[in-house]
């Protein structure tokens, strides 16, 4: 993984000093809090319902073991012993002092980490898939381009104060991990017919009030051009994206405004103009990021074979933790394991510190020192090999991180929501727990098989609702809480928005109309192999509105 | 600290420190009488005949909001001395684009100003993106650049003015410091 150097050092010390002596004259009185809000906002400090929040970036969601470790003691010591994992693969927490604030950046800027650009109009954290570097289906390892991009848009002083903020993701696989067509620009690493690399690019995709499925501007662009190519985004919707109204500012309203060809031809014109400047990108500058992300030496371990059938034959849990939760390896000697941040009635994204510390003990002995977090808030282990599944399993086992619930009805996105956010109109959290308790008996889940919830607090959409297969949205009408659903979204890449079923449904009602919606899938599927997805795909909503409402009505 | 910054109120701010403004903002030509460096508005500027924007005994600049598009501009940048880009709101960050489309890409050599609402922690951008002087309103910003704090950042992950390539860098990398 990319390891900082003299520079990245220098770069983010400075900024930590800077925000130590901003925090400090806070302190003293010297800036109010709106003269601090910029300033602190730069910093990824937000004020939260209760106290200030500090969001950390982890970017494109790959640790070391000695940051894990790193992010344990931060909970442990300034927070109250957890931190919660994000769709944006950030960790936040929720209740460090202001004071301490300057420290815990310090500690962060130790191990190569900080908060920078996880708050305002700028470019934020880039995401990646999860899998990257490890999964067997991989093209090429996007994480390289991540980098690139994460060191291009620090501090970028054309792009700290764009209409809105912005977020980019990048995949390295057909299958897409990292919903690209739902950020303001995705990025979809391929190779083209004479087995060059280069990037399909989206723009426009989003979430929140206005969901919409990003457009493809760019069947084929050469990595050397990656640089080049986003500035002439970036720029075309600094300048012409809405500033009058900060619900219509993202990037997908000014596509959706100004039409797909004519903002194409926009980008076009103005990459022109700039395509051979000095952010043309050499080759030896891509070979020189991408070395730290070559694939670990991993030793062959062809003995994981036979254990691994007499485990499992001895241990069914065993076995359907290896079902659901390994996936294959580039390495057929290896698997990559994801750790669930779902146990049954918990909180999804939440880690203690003591189970932070113990992936990260995990990970250096058994995962080539490599985490990863995902956007769908669970843990990887990119690099196990299938010989030591059994220990790592019975490792995770002691602290209730072996729930084998990855990709099931019970492995649920939620917002912080009403229990955290300033800005929720219902809570998500309190939701999320019940349904994981009403679906949570294993052979349920197994046989409802892979079936998305996603949760969102309010319509700003950070838990994903309408990508859900299942997406559920809290609203406030009449001083109660009422919960939205949509059904049949999905973030991969066959990207739909969810369409809304009816009207919504009260705190009590929500979870018996997931069920009512799941039991009429279990009818209607023509056998177990069709998903939950294609079964909404191949019939429309019909089938589900009518289960909901016409039970609803009789039974009132 | 109010003391500095009323010291200073009104002056122009560059790399070289604040100054006395030789220009004065008018809204048309009529009402500047004789004034030999007179700014005015894009439209003003637009509507003025030729031989008149071109005059050698004075110097007219033009002042651009940020809704306003530069391109007009464009093919006459030989002839401007000094175009100033406002800043009504520090958040609203049209500006940085049009300096760079205006220094860098065009290679504008007139004075390009940013006038209005700057905070401290936009100077270094700002300068970066091809500004070259600064009439602010910012109180706190007056006084830090009166203490010559800018806020500046040891390195840079981008190219920009006033900055150079190290060699063995990353070619997107750069240090303060030259053209």
């Amino acid at each position: 993984m990319y390891r900082y150097d003299e520079f990245d050092h220098a770069f983010v010390s400075a900024r930590v000093e800077q925000f130590k002596d901003q925090v400090e004259r806070r302190l003293a009185g010297e800036l109010t809090e709106e003269q601090f809000r910029p300033l602190r906002l730069m910093n990824g400090v937000y004020l939260q319902l209760h106290a200030y929040m500090l969001r950390v970036a982890i970017p494109y969601g790959t640790l070391s073991g000695r940051q894990m470790h790193k992010l344990a003691h931060i909970a442990r010591r300034y927070d109250r012993g957890y931190g919660h994992f994000t769709t944006r693969q950030n960790i936040q927490y929720n209740w460090p002092a202001l004071s301490d604030m300057p420290a815990v950046l310090d500690e962060l800027a130790s191990v190569e980490m900080h908060a920078l650009q996880t708050s305002g109009n700028c470019i934020r954290n880039v995401t990646a898939d999860h899998f990257a570097g490890a999964a067997a289906d991989e093209v090429a390892d996007p994480r390289p381009y991540a980098e690139i991009l994460r060191q291009w848009s620090s501090m970028h002083p054309e792009f700290s104060y764009l209409p809105r903020k912005f977020k980019i993701a990048v995949t390295g696989a057909d299958r897409d991990r990292a919903a690209i067509q739902v950020h303001d620009i995705g990025l979809h690493l391929k190779k083209n017919e004479a087995g060059e690399l280069g990037f399909a690019v989206y723009i426009g995709g989003g979430q929140g009030r206005t969901p919409m499925v990003a457009k493809k501007i760019r069947d084929f662009l050469p990595i050397e051009d990656l640089l080049t190519y986003t500035t002439a985004i970036v720029r075309v919707y600094n300048l012409h994206g809405r500033r009058d109204n900060k619900y219509k500012a993202r990037i997908k309203i000014l596509v959706h405004e100004t039409g797909t060809e004519e903002i194409t031809r926009q980008v076009e014109a103005e990459w022109q103009a700039i395509k051979d400047t000095d952010l043309k990108m050499p080759q030896q500058d891509v070979d020189a990021i991408d070395n730290y992300f070559r694939m670990p030496d991993l030793p062959q371990r062809p003995e994981g074979w036979s254990q691994l059938a007499i485990s499992r034959k001895a241990d069914p849990s065993f076995a359907r933790w290896v079902d659901q939760n390994v996936t294959p390896h580039k390495n057929p000697d290896y698997g990559v394991v994801t750790i669930s941040l779902k146990p049954i009635g918990g909180i999804p994204g939440d880690a203690t510190d003591a189970q932070m510390d113990l992936v990260a003990d995990i990970a250096e002995k058994f995962s080539n020192d490599e985490i990863r977090v995902s956007h769908e808030q669970n843990l990887v282990l990119p690099h196990v090999a299938i010989a030591d599944l059994r220990i790592v399993y019975d490792l995770l086992l002691t602290d209730g991180l072996a729930t084998a619930n990855a990709g099931l009805i019970t492995d649920i996105i939620a917002c912080p929501g009403l229990d955290y956010c300033a800005l929720a109109n219902a809570r998500s959290i309190p939701v999320a727990q019940r349904i994981s308790e009403r679906f949570g008996q294993p052979e349920r889940q197994a046989d409802i098989g892979e079936l998305k919830i996603k949760i969102s607090g309010c319509i700003n959409a950070c838990g994903h609702h309408h990508v859900g297969h299942i997406g559920i949205l809290g609203v406030e009408k009449k001083g109660e809480e009422l919960y939205q659903i949509s059904l049949g979204g999905s973030g991969d890449e066959i990207c739909t928005i969810g369409d809304i079923t009816g009207r919504g449904f009260s705190s009590e009602e929500i979870v018996d109309a997931v069920e009512t919606i799941v039991d009429r899938y279990l009818l209607v599927r023509t056998d177990k192999e069709e998903t939950f997805l294609a079964t909404y795909r191949r019939l429309g909503a019909a089938p589900f509105k009518d289960a909901l409402y016409n039970e609803t009505a009789n039974a009132a | 600290m109010s003391d500095i910054s009323e010291s200073v109120a009104g002056e122009l701010w560059g790399r070289e420190g604040f100054r006395e403004d030789p220009y004065i903002a008018a809204e048309t030509l009529e009402e500047t009488g004789d004034a030999p460096a007179v700014i005015l508005p894009l439209a003003a500027w637009l509507g003025l005949d030729e031989s008149v924007r071109n005059a050698t005994n004075r110097k007219i600049g033009v002042s651009v909001a940020p809704g306003e598009s530069i391109d007009p501009l464009l093919p006459l940048l030989d002839t401007i001395p000094l175009i100033a880009l406002q800043f009504p709101a520090f958040n609203d960050g049209r500006s940085y684009s049009k300096a760079d489309i205006l220094k860098n890409q065009n290679h504008f050599k007139g004075e390009l100003r940013a006038v209005g609402d700057v905070l401290i922690d936009q100077v270094a951008y700002m300068l970066r993106t091809g500004f070259d002087t600064m009439k602010v309103t910012h109180a706190v910003t007056l006084t830090r650049l009166a203490e010559h704090n800018l806020h500046d950042a040891p390195g840079y992950y981008q190219p920009g003015r006033g900055s150079h390539t190290v060699p063995g860098a990353y070619s997107w990398r750069r240090v303060p410091g030259g053209a």
